[in-house]
């Protein structure tokens, strides 16, 4: 059925009337493989150094792990969502609460947690076709504040006030150092692997039809792109993504708090860490996500409480004086690029 | 010649205004259609009609003996219809290979074909135009000649069997317009389409068309030959005024 070859520089995979080609290119590896190297040899050193570095380099994978799907829903259906946090949260109350009413471990909720995230973007997928520009920035602002709310109303359930405590956690190797090295390398993990699905996804034929769906919808139904289909897998599918970022949190911590993940100032990081990257430069989320985690760090050791204000501060000078971003800096001087970049103008 | 695309009795209505009224016409395969009618007449939301982007309240449109009038754009794309915009409404994001290598892509279905056929697809198109060497800029970096270029290579990358050509002249030099009314002929005889075809140029239509729908206030006022049209008396009345011939 599905026909699989490699020929010279590149796999070609067959599948009815369908083509797919891999080009298999070694030269363009070096780069990605010293980031990763980089990536992979941090958490040793930091071991050594002090354990609150690995815990940091944990958050910055995991805002990256959350900016990276982002920016993909971002592009896919060319529209901006300014709740990506709900997913957060409903992937780790999925995870939370099934953890504590069943006992479950973490494997056992990961699939749960998914499955609901993606039901959860499912139903409120029609918001990429029925609402653009301001309204939908409006609409998908409001549904981490509803979702909050209703944790609250529902204490007796979400734990609203409180948050949930007693979730089985990621790991229990008796060692609190080596359980930190560990899950470092499972966010680590987590994280590279978005970063290249996401990259294939992106410079496969369906982020070139993406592409043209968020500059121009109405030209892109006209020769021939389904968008409402295109629109809504991506929301979906980035959703889940997002999503297990929420279940990584529920089980790292061994609790989950709405107040947390569903609040203004966590989006807000979210936001920061994909614009400082470069407007959905996948690449640049990870850039991103260091750097606020980093910069987070560095701002609760000098400002203390006036942190939360200074944050946003940041986001707007940056905005300005890097419109296209860390990465972008990088990417005009060595311009080289065979396909465009993607920008988001919405 | 067969029936390629039946309009039956068209009606679309914007609040109180009557845009397109009870209109009906054929188009055959192989033919160059022209369609004028003064500004405002409902040109282009016939096009709009026909493409799919606006619903007729009433009427049907079939092509090839298929009804398509609940369509949506981009199926009416994958039967065979494909268009060029008013305005060139390029991706500005995209380059000009990867813009034209999108609408291979999604246009008419091909069998076996991968993103790096697709792309070596859309180096054949933008050579067509004479877009070639501007095949790597952004298409917002494009001039306006270049734009209505790429949206013509854009269009016949969908490979379509019906082409809508809203007023490519608009806006181009007379070089340039001798130009595109040569590259639109030689569209038409290498790609085999047929060309439905808005302009307010008459000098144009009367060289290229095979038959001109002149239209009013949504209805339709003559049809026939060019020379029929521009010497029917309600066209002239309504549209060309007397003595045209002088500044056409």
């Amino acid at each position: 059925m599905v026909d699989i070859e490699l020929k010279r520089d590149r796999v070609t995979i067959r599948l009815k009337d369908k083509k797919w080609e891999w080009i298999i290119e070694p030269r363009y590896w070096r780069n990605s493989i010293i980031w990763v190297a980089l990536l992979l040899v941090f958490p040793a050193v930091a071991y050594f150094i002090s354990p609150g570095l690995i815990n940091a380099m944990i958050s910055a994978n995991l805002l990256a792990a959350i900016a990276i799907p982002m920016s993909l829903m971002t592009l896919g259906t060319g529209r901006v969502n300014f709740g990506p946090n709900f997913f957060v949260g409903v992937g780790g109350y999925a995870a939370a609460l099934l953890s504590i009413a069943y006992g479950w471990g973490p494997l056992a909720t990961l699939p749960f947690a998914i499955l609901i995230t993606l039901f959860a973007a499912l139903i409120f997928s029609p918001l990429v076709i029925v609402a653009r520009g301001l309204y939908y920035v409006l609409l998908s602002l409001l549904l981490p504040f509803v979702f909050f709310e209703v944790t609250i109303i529902y204490t007796d359930i979400f734990k609203g006030d409180t948050g949930l405590f007693g979730i089985k956690p990621l790991l229990d190797l008796g060692n609190a150092r080596i359980n930190f090295l560990v899950i470092a390398y499972i966010s680590i993990v987590i994280m590279v692997l978005f970063l290249w699905i996401i990259n294939k996804v992106v410079k496969s034929r369906y982020g070139l039809i993406m592409a043209a769906i968020n500059d121009d919808e109405e030209v892109a139904h006209g020769i021939g792109v389904n968008i409402n289909k295109v629109k809504i897998l991506s929301f979906v599918f980035s959703a889940g993504m997002i999503g297990v970022a929420g279940w990584f949190y529920a089980h790292y911590f061994s609790s989950f708090a709405g107040q947390t993940y569903l609040t203004f100032t966590f989006m807000l990081k979210i936001f920061l860490a994909m614009m400082i990257g470069g407007r959905t430069q996948i690449f640049g989320c990870v850039v991103g996500g260091y750097f606020v985690t980093f910069l987070e760090m560095i701002l609760i050791r000098t400002m203390g409480p006036i942190q939360p204000v200074v944050f946003p501060i940041i986001l707007i000078i940056l905005l300005f004086a890097l419109p296209e971003g860390l990465f972008g800096i990088y990417r005009k001087r060595r311009y080289r690029e065979y396909f465009p970049t993607i920008h988001v103008r919405r | 010649m067969a029936k390629l695309l039946k309009v039956s009795n068209i009606t679309k209505t914007f609040g109180g205004i009557v845009a397109v009224n009870n209109l009906s016409f054929d188009i055959h395969e192989g033919e160059t259609v022209g369609f004028i009618g003064p500004n405002g007449a409902g040109k282009s939301t016939v096009v709009n009609v026909l493409s799919g982007y606006l619903d007729a309240d009433s009427g049907q449109v079939e092509m090839n003996g298929v009804n398509i009038t609940n369509m949506k754009p981009h199926q009416r794309a994958h039967m065979g219809l494909a268009r060029t915009y008013q305005i060139p409404r390029p991706f500005p994001e995209l380059t000009a290979l990867a813009s034209v290598a999108t609408s291979a892509l999604c246009g008419k279905k091909r069998v076996n074909q991968s993103f790096e056929d697709a792309m070596v697809e859309a180096t054949h198109y933008l050579e067509f135009v004479g877009l070639f060497s501007k095949r790597a800029i952004l298409a917002r970096d494009l001039t306006f000649y270049e734009l209505r270029m790429l949206e013509l290579a854009r269009s016949l990358a969908t490979t379509p069997k019906l082409l809508f050509i809203d007023e490519v002249m608009a806006g181009l030099n007379p070089g340039e317009a001798r130009d595109a009314i040569q590259l639109i002929a030689r569209a038409k005889e290498q790609f085999g389409i047929t060309i439905f075809w808005i302009e307010h140029v008459m000098a144009v239509l009367m060289e290229s068309a095979d038959r001109i729908i002149a239209i009013n206030y949504g209805e339709k006022l003559a049809e026939g030959t060019p020379d029929e049209v521009v010497n029917n008396e309600a066209v002239i009345e309504a549209y060309l005024g007397r003595g045209w011939k002088a500044y056409a």
